[in-house]
């Protein structure tokens, strides 16, 4: 078992080095072969490690495996050290087995650009990252995945870097991230202080004998990190822009992986969030408004991966509330289950994109139905598991965390509500995008240009496949767990995460069918004005277009204050301290050199004469000394 | 011990030192300024033979034989430099030979 996950998590780094060391002495497709089978073998080898705990008992299905010690400061000891234990093995089986498919469907996406080798180098060290984040034994080595996926996914963000707009948004991803990484690296700075150890089980035991204070602050450093990684209020305003990368970047990092692990995280460590209840209430809280605030802006957004971004926004928020309220098994399922149909999402627009040579702008789109059956019946699925209709998987997994919510007093109502508006928000935008696409007459753009087919047709099938292979998983996943009937997943997860709250079969009830009928009614809503176009689209609002003015509050809380300091510094301190002072010791150099000069006559009797004073100023000198 | 006391030798030494020097620094024709170079080392040859005979040791003589090379290399060097400048028809006066002031 611990065999494999070794095996698991270095083989993508394995590829990483191997595709950067031979360079181009191999072809394009031969380093996307490499990438992507170093991910399906991953993917084996989680499985592996998976069917090896499935046969061990219950209680005895944690394993820590420690390499060698990595950090040792005195008493404080820090192993290479990695966990498989259920929740781990879980998200290696999703990061591994998406990210493979993933990788695959890049042989088709990625076809033709110049520097294709250095993106499955990226992509596999991105692989490795995730994986080392999810498997890390200890906290600080949860650091350092938690570190790699955010340099990876800088590096991938900007990755067509001939772009300003890629380089800006990679730099914004990575400023707001590096956020986070702070709070959170305070956060363990206290943990050590205070119990002297980094260890998931040790540090979490000896939490209990901490001051609230203590608790809250640690609370707080580790929902920083969260929320900016996850792109939660308030820190979410980089992952719209970080669209700019390639699509299938967005579909692994910016949607099924990455951005998710502020929810293991909370999960992770909820024996700390647990001991400050009033943080994870605020977890809870923010996902909740970033649910309603995302699905809002989405629906005016006419990038289509735009809408698909600030969908997935949206639905981390639901992971958040669900992880807040200690619903951590049904939080982890809704994080599977939408790995599978945002990933399927976004490698249907990459289709559409590439057919459309490059186009995203969705008021261009039109009538593509026709044109691309296979396609459309893909992200139809998508968009029926994301508004979470039955039978597909987001039904199962978002309602369950909304059924969740009624077992939580007021406060758990309130999020019920806003999680509520949010289902019918989903359905909403969801499928204002699908029948702007899809539907209605071809739009002028399309006319002109016809949809052809990407690449060779390896490449093509390569993007059929797996797109293919989601859309089997987006209709099916959430079968793994359907309310209190069939829990196999918080079966899995309770070692680990024993969850907090437990809905009652009516409250199931009442969550799904409310649920599915305000999803229904977005669907609804939205046939009636994109669809059939019965109403004209209301003309959307200023503050929606604005994203709320996050963008605009930040540049005018952070960017200008600093921009004019620097101003003013430049204007006050560099120009006449800092060069100033140069110029001064500058001229000094000069000055002294000048006088120096003159001694230098070119006679030389003068030297001699020179040389014979001095020959007598000691002799002197030595006479009367003596 | 035959001969005059060492003071006597040491008198000549220092004579012949500070006419070499004073050639040194009042003349201007670089040959008497070599010359005069000569008759300083000598000077000091000298000193350093009495004092090596004074101590009965021999090193100072050793030493004298050693300047004595020198200043045969330096006469060599020194006088081709001289050559040189008569060829190119430059005036043989150190004060204006001054190109390498700063």
């Amino acid at each position: 078992m611990t065999a494999a996950a070794w095996v698991c998590l270095f083989l993508p780094l394995g590829s990483a080095g191997l595709i950067t060391v031979l360079g181009t002495t191999i072809t394009r497709r031969t380093a996307a072969w490499i990438a992507t089978l170093a991910c399906a073998g991953s993917f084996a080898a989680a499985v592996v490690s998976f069917v090896a705990m499935w046969g061990r008992a219950r209680e005895n299905r944690a394993d820590l495996s420690t390499a060698w010690t990595w950090l040792e400061a005195g008493n404080f000891r820090v192993g290479l050290s990695i966990l498989t234990d259920p929740l781990s093995v879980f998200m290696m089986l999703v990061v591994a087995g998406v990210g493979s498919l993933i990788v695959a469907y890049s042989i088709g996406y990625m076809d033709g650009d110049d520097e294709e080798r250095r993106y499955f180098a990226y992509m596999s060290l991105f692989v490795f990252s995730m994986l080392m984040l999810v498997q890390g034994g200890n906290l600080l080595l949860l650091l350092v995945g938690w570190g790699l996926v955010g340099l990876s996914s800088y590096l991938l963000i900007g990755f067509w870097h001939d772009r300003p707009s890629a380089v800006a948004a990679a730099k914004k991803a990575f400023v707001m991230n590096a956020f986070g990484d702070a709070t959170m690296a305070l956060a363990f700075f206290v943990l050590i202080q205070k119990t002297g150890t980094l260890d998931y089980g040790l540090a979490f035991q000896k939490a209990h004998g901490l001051s609230s204070l203590t608790l809250n602050l640690i609370a707080l450093g580790l929902l920083g990190g969260a929320v900016a990684k996850s792109a939660q209020l308030p820190l979410q305003t980089w992952l719209p822009d970080a669209m700019e990368g390639p699509t299938p970047v967005s579909a692994l990092i910016h949607a099924a992986t990455m951005v998710t692990a502020g929810v293991y995280l909370i999960v992770r460590t909820h024996a700390l969030f647990e001991l400050a209840p009033r943080i994870e209430d605020l977890a809870a809280g923010l996902g909740a408004a970033t649910l309603l605030l995302a699905g809002l802006v989405a629906l005016v957004q006419t990038d289509i991966k735009r809408v698909i971004a600030y969908s997935t926004m949206s639905q981390i928020g639901y992971m958040f509330l669900g992880a807040g309220l200690g619903a951590y098994a049904n939080a982890m399922f809704h994080l599977m289950t939408h790995a599978f149909f945002k990933a399927l999402l976004f490698m249907g627009a990459g289709i559409v994109i590439h057919a459309l040579a490059g186009e995203q702008d969705i008021r261009k789109m039109g009538g593509l139905r026709r044109l691309m059956p296979n396609t459309w019946w893909a992200m139809l699925v998508g968009g029926l598991a994301l508004s979470g209709i039955p039978p597909l998987s987001g039904f199962f997994s978002k309602d369950s965390i909304l059924a969740g919510a009624l077992d939580r007093g007021w406060y758990g109502d309130v999020l019920f509500a806003v999680g509520m508006a949010g289902a019918f928000l989903t359905g909403l935008y969801t499928f204002r995008m699908l029948f702007v696409v899809f539907g209605g007459e071809q739009s002028a753009y399309v006319q002109e240009h016809p949809p052809h087919a990407h690449g060779d047709r390896v490449a093509q099938w390569s993007m059929y496949l797996t797109v293919g292979a989601l859309t089997v998983l987006a209709a099916a996943g959430g079968w793994l767990q359907f309310a209190d009937l069939w829990t196999p997943v918080t079966d899995w997860l309770e070692p680990v995460a024993r969850p907090l709250v437990e809905a009652t079969g009516t409250q199931e009830t009442i969550a799904s069918a409310a649920a599915v009928a305000l999803g229904v009614a977005g669907i609804a809503v939205a046939w009636w004005i994109y669809g059939a176009r019965r109403a004209t689209a209301p003309r959307p609002s200023r503050v929606l277009e604005h994203k709320f003015y996050f963008d605009e509050l930040y540049n005018g809380l952070f960017y200008w204050p600093a921009v004019g300091l620097s101003r003013l510094l430049s204007w006050v301190v560099e120009g006449p301290l800092v060069g100033g002072s140069i110029a001064a010791v500058s001229e000094l150099a000069r000055w002294t050199g000048g006088r120096v000069r003159e001694l230098q006559t070119g006679l030389v009797r003068a030297y001699a004469l020179a040389l014979a004073a001095g020959v007598a100023v000691l002799v002197l000198v030595f006479v009367a000394v003596r | 011990m035959l001969g005059p006391d060492v003071a006597g030798y040491l008198i000549i030494a220092a004579f012949l030192f500070a006419t070499g020097a004073l050639g040194v620094l009042i003349r201007r024709s670089p040959l008497i300024v070599l010359l005069s170079l000569e008759i300083m080392l000598n000077g000091a040859n000298l000193a350093l033979i009495a004092f090596s005979r004074h101590f009965g040791r021999g090193d100072g003589q050793i030493f004298a034989l050693a300047v004595m090379a020198v200043a045969a290399s330096e006469v060599v060097v020194g006088l081709g430099l001289i050559v040189a400048m008569a060829r190119r028809r430059l005036d043989l006066d150190v004060d204006k030979l001054s190109t390498l002031r700063g």
